[in-house]
């Protein structure tokens, strides 16, 4: 089991992923931690709702500005996350290379998990080149609007784990859609256009139906951002207006629902690929 | 599951009991049973579409079956421990990720055996390649394609080893050193061979017995001395009547055949000195076809023979 690990490990570590993937993810979190300190330090005020402004360090305290200043790309970051993880397995269909991997791992169980135990190695590695490329943009933009870098080290540090923690979940979730779905272009495009586009979309739909209104913070990306915990002591409607549910998940059950969706894709996939014909 | 079991003295051998592939309403293999002997190159002959690839498949856990059971050393692939170490691989659609380096692709499947990476480089030596497989696999000719596949059939240093049309995309100097090869590792490692083929002369030299399929069933199976029968020879003289009486006092067998004359139990000198010293003019001599010849020439220019993979609504070779 630990050789099939060494094994899929040694697959990543021998393409050009292995570097240009961490490499994007450290300059994309960057960017956009870069992104988010323009606005909410180095531009630092912005007209409240009675036209009154909102200084956003002196609302909520500098240790929230810092907070989503650093996790201002967890979005891209769990993109990215998800495709790392549709790669393992649609890769090896892409380029056929699935055979060779049965022929040395015929049992498919054991296969998936040593792939699952894989993706997560994989993902935290580049959680945490995602978390530095963070960490540089978001504390640029924090120094130049005078805000405090790490106001709160021990709550920021909290925060970083659990970003790499979401991101292994939307890795291991990728992994099940990659499973299930073996053509790698639609398994991309089921992955990316269900987060951009169909979540949101039946999440603003599901607003307009009373008794579903709820639903749409057990989806993975509002998930994500209660497992991020990302509002803590911040008044529920700011948190609203900056994009966090209505009456969200503690961090703990953001964690559990997005495991639960790793999980059940990985099992159906599964059960699907211990059936498949491999021809 | 790094260090291989010693191999049995009796070696290993495979057997396909009532083996059975249906995909939809087509049957690619249709209650195939056959045996491979320990210790010897066998090949898998039939017409493309015969069957061969699915059945191959189907003994090595990749597909499976519909019925009928498929085994190597008495268990199936996917019960064997460490499978690379027993049975070695070689297939024909096996694909290589373009941006990683042949040595790579090797190193990762050594990896999930615990095989050390020496045991790659000291393989892509053997089949020659060992400076090509450092560049990415992407620009591969089939040759290379072809030997990087049997050095990742070989990493375990099985005591089966299944080739799937190994001949194909070399050239001709390649298709030489592949028929060497695979007469040492039988003869000379008493390695057990399974190799496929689609064509009876690229490995009628090197097998010693045979298996033929055509749509998915057995056609015939055996030592390949069986199955050509005895080597004949077609001889042409103005006067066949009077050149047959004097090659069978010889205690030669003989046949009308086509105009002339259908001599089994000699070679051609011998028949040309014997028609030479009765006073005959030869106007042909040639060997004719074995019967295993025109066996696989019936097999594959029959019409309800034709390659079944290009036909509309079917899935697998």
């Amino acid at each position: 089991m630990i050789s099939l690990v060494r094994a899929e490990l040694r697959k990543y570590f021998t393409t050009r992923l292995s570097w240009s993937m961490p490499l994007a993810m450290a300059v994309l979190g960057g960017l956009f931690a870069a992104l988010q300190g323009l606005f909410l330090a180095v531009i630092g005020e912005f007209p409240g709702p009675d036209g009154s402004m909102i200084v956003p360090s002196e609302m909520f305290g500098e240790d929230v500005v810092a907070r989503l200043v650093y996790t201002g790309g967890v979005q891209i970051g769990y993109l990215l996350a998800l495709v790392l993880g549709i790669l393992s397995m649609s890769g090896e269909f892409r380029h056929k290379t699935i055979t060779a991997t049965l022929l040395a791992a015929p049992r498919r169980g054991r296969l998936i998990a040593a792939k699952l135990a894989s993706v997560a190695v994989i993902v935290a590695v580049n959680a945490v080149a995602f978390t530095l490329g963070s960490v540089v943009g978001g504390g640029l933009t924090l120094a130049l609007g005078d805000v405090s870098l790490f106001p709160d080290l021990a709550g920021l540090l909290a925060t970083f784990a659990r970003m790499i923690l979401v991101l292994v979940l939307w890795g291991l979730m990728g992994f099940g859609l990659g499973v299930l779905i073996t053509n790698q272009v639609v398994a991309l495009f089921v992955g990316v256009g269900v987060t951009l586009l169909v979540e949101p979309l039946l999440g603003f739909g599901l607003t307009f139906v009373e008794r579903l209104a709820d639903a749409s913070k057990f989806f993975p990306s509002q998930a994500s951002t209660s497992a991020l915990d990302l509002f803590a002591g911040v008044d529920p409607g700011m948190a609203q207006s900056l994009g966090g549910a209505p009456d969200a998940l503690s961090w703990g059950w953001g964690t559990l629902v997005l495991l639960g969706y790793a999980a059940f894709m990985a099992a159906l996939g599964w059960l699907l690929t211990s059936r498949r014909d491999v021809a | 599951m790094t260090t291989p079991p010693a191999p049995s003295p009796s070696g290993t051998g495979i057997s396909v009991r009532g083996l059975t592939k249906t995909f939809g309403s087509f049957t690619a293999v249709d209650d195939l049973s056959f045996e491979v002997a320990p210790a010897r190159v066998t090949g898998f002959l039939g017409p493309n579409g015969a069957g061969k690839t699915t059945t191959l498949r189907m003994l090595l856990g990749l597909v499976r079956p519909t019925s009928g059971e498929a085994l190597i050393g008495g268990r199936r692939y996917a019960d064997l421990s460490a499978p690379m170490v027993t049975v070695g691989a070689a297939l024909e659609a096996t694909g290589f990720h373009p941006g990683r380096s042949g040595r790579n692709h090797l190193r990762v499947l050594a990896a999930s055996h615990g095989i050390p990476d020496r045991r790659v480089d000291e393989l892509l030596e053997l089949v020659g390649i060992p400076a090509a497989a450092r560049k990415k696999a992407g620009g591969y000719s089939m040759g290379m394609r072809q030997r990087l596949g049997l050095a990742a059939a070989l990493l375990g240093d099985p005591d089966v080893l299944l080739l799937d049309e190994p001949a194909n995309g070399l050239d001709p100097e390649g298709i030489r050193w592949m028929r060497g090869f695979m007469r040492h590792l039988a003869q000379e490692q008493g390695k057990t061979v399974l190799v496929s083929s689609h064509l009876l002369g690229e490995v009628e030299q090197t097998v010693e017995d045979v298996v033929i399929i055509a749509n998915g069933r057995m056609a015939r199976q055996g030592t390949i001395d069986e199955l050509r029968g005895e080597p004949a020879v077609l001889v042409r003289v103005a006067d066949p009547a009077g050149l047959a009486g004097v090659l069978q006092e010889a205690g030669l067998e003989v046949q009308p055949e086509d105009g002339g004359l259908r001599v089994s139990g000699a070679d051609g000198a011998r028949i040309g000195e014997a028609a030479h010293a009765a006073g005959h003019a030869v106007h042909e001599l040639r060997p004719l076809r074995t019967d295993l010849e025109r066996l696989f020439l019936e097999l594959t220019e029959s019409p309800e023979h034709r390659n079944r993979n290009l036909a509309t609504g079917t899935e697998a070779a």
